[in-house]
């Protein structure tokens, strides 16, 4: 049976055909585990399309280059539900050590040059971003004395385009101190938050896919990568290569974030495990070998 | 001082870089810089005319990053061409050489198993225990099977005790017997008597 826009699920071969397609595009691959999370996706995308079957909107997809049809079907089908303060014990770490032993390496506050770079990738909607950005002004006493960037990338347009706004429910914001909330977000009504523009404008939003190796070339030199809870979605290769991008993406000495249920060791052995009291962070080696 | 935006004269950061022609790109594969050398490598993805390049440089390639990059780029070709390339450097004298190849290995599915009849025949025993590893984490239904040949017939016991701890995420109670059997065979080795024993109870409900 052939899906139709009425909400019947692929057939087995439909199934297999798009995910090989997805993942050579995006480097995300489904297992027939996540069957029924693509049914729904895609049975909202051809809903939203012209066309009235499966095979119809996967020829158009694959054969006429829409750019915008392979968006919608990223957007949807990757996940993007977070919150601020999210695994915040990595915040911890990267205020109590990584910050200062990123200060230190690059010649301390009176002779480093340029800014302190952060990236979180995947940003979604901002919720991260923004969450290092309070606890920098809020909590790292150096926030006065140097530079620090944070930019946000993520491979879904839609999401990106809520973090630009950046406004937030009372549930994405219930681990935020009131007095935080009170401080840098205005009330925008129906129980939502929006970041103040100060903050907004500091951060910088980017369209990425991680695994893209040419588009990563373009990020370089950054202290400090958050990218949690993205690589369980990819297969060995893809992790591979993501791997290989952040690597290329980070400062020699540079720090990397991720989730607490992954490990790099798993992934490739490029990286230095390093143990901190708040748990593993992984270090791109300052020298060669 | 503080959070700063990315000064508007400075590039963007989607402003990717001209991407070199893949002959430069080959070129650099071999350019004393290891930084040069690694990002030529991941950049070479889907050139299927830098593969004897690439396969040429995983065996002389000193920095460990660099060779990552490569087997990054070659795995994903997953080729029979690809797969014996990688596969004649499981003998290397070299720890890491020999396992950053089975790890490149493991990410292959298309390929990897069509290797197993020779790996598993290779005279070299230490060749038997990466291919052990290769075949726990490659994502591919058959490589179980593989395993449990590698249990109930290989000769060395070292190989039968890596093939047992490949096994055991993916075992279940119907392996059991096989395990049984293995202890019989190597009724003088206690690390792998052990390794059975410890994992028969979960297999077979009765911990």
């Amino acid at each position: 049976m052939t899906s139709t826009s009425t909400g019947s699920a692929l057939s087995d071969a439909d199934f297999e055909r798009f995910t090989e397609y997805f993942y050579k595009r995006t480097g995300i691959h489904f297992t027939s585990a996540k069957r029924y999370f693509v049914d729904k996706r895609i049975d909202t995308c051809i809903r939203n399309s012209s066309y009235e079957t499966f095979l119809t909107w996967f020829a158009a997809l694959r054969m006429a280059d829409k750019t915008d049809m392979l968006q919608q079907v990223i957007n949807e089908l990757t996940v993007n539900e977070t919150y601020f303060l999210r695994e915040d014990y990595q915040f911890d770490a990267m205020l109590s050590t990584v910050l200062p032993a990123t200060l230190a390496a690059r010649g301390g506050v009176s002779r480093i040059v340029g800014p302190v770079k952060i990236l979180s990738l995947p940003c979604s909607t901002g919720e991260e971003p923004y969450s290092i950005a309070l606890r920098l002004l809020e909590e790292w006493e150096q926030i006065d004395h140097v530079d620090v960037e944070i930019h946000g990338a993520d491979i879904d347009s839609e999401v990106l385009a809520k973090a630009a706004h950046a406004s937030y429910g009372e549930r994405s914001l219930q681990r935020v101190p009131k007095s935080w909330v009170n401080k840098y977000f205005t009330a925008v009504g129906a129980g939502r938050y929006q970041v103040d523009e100060g903050i907004r404008s500091a951060v910088t939003l980017h369209k990425m896919n991680i695994c893209d190796t040419a588009a990563m070339k373009a990020f370089r030199d950054f202290d400090v990568i958050f990218c949690r809870n993205v690589l369980i979605y990819f297969d060995e290769l893809s992790s591979r290569r993501a791997a290989e991008n952040l690597y290329g993406a980070l400062r020699p000495g540079g720090y990397l974030f991720l989730g607490h249920s992954e490990s790099m060791s798993r992934i490739s052995p490029i990286f230095t495990p390093t143990r901190l009291p708040e748990g593993i962070v992984y270090q791109r080696p300052t020298g060669a070998k | 001082m503080g959070l700063v935006r990315k000064p508007a004269s400075a590039p963007p950061e989607e402003a990717v870089p001209e991407k070199p022609s893949v002959q430069t790109l080959l070129q650099q594969v071999h350019d004393d810089d290891p930084e040069l050398r690694r990002e030529a490598a991941l950049s070479l993805v889907e050139v299927t005319e830098a593969v004897p390049v690439l396969l040429a440089r995983v065996g002389v390639e000193t920095e460990a990053r660099v060779r990552d990059a490569v087997l990054t780029t070659l795995a994903a070709h997953d080729t029979a061409t690809v797969a014996a390339g990688l596969a004649v450097h499981l003998a290397s004298d070299e720890a890491s050489l020999r396992t950053a190849v089975a790890e490149a290995l493991a990410t292959m599915p298309g390929s990897a198993l069509d290797l197993m009849p020779d790996l598993l025949a290779a005279p070299d025993h230490d060749v038997r225990v990466m291919t052990a590893m290769i075949l726990a984490d490659l994502p591919h239904p058959d490589a179980k099977t593989w395993l449990l040949r590698m249990i109930a017939d290989d000769p060395h016991p070292n190989v039968v005790t890596g093939a047992i701890d490949a096994l055991l995420p993916a075992a279940d109670a119907g392996d059991a017997p096989v395990l049984q059997a293995a202890v019989q065979r190597f009724p003088d080795d206690p690390f792998l008597r052990f390794t059975v024993q410890a994992a028969l109870p979960r297999l077979t409900g009765t911990a």
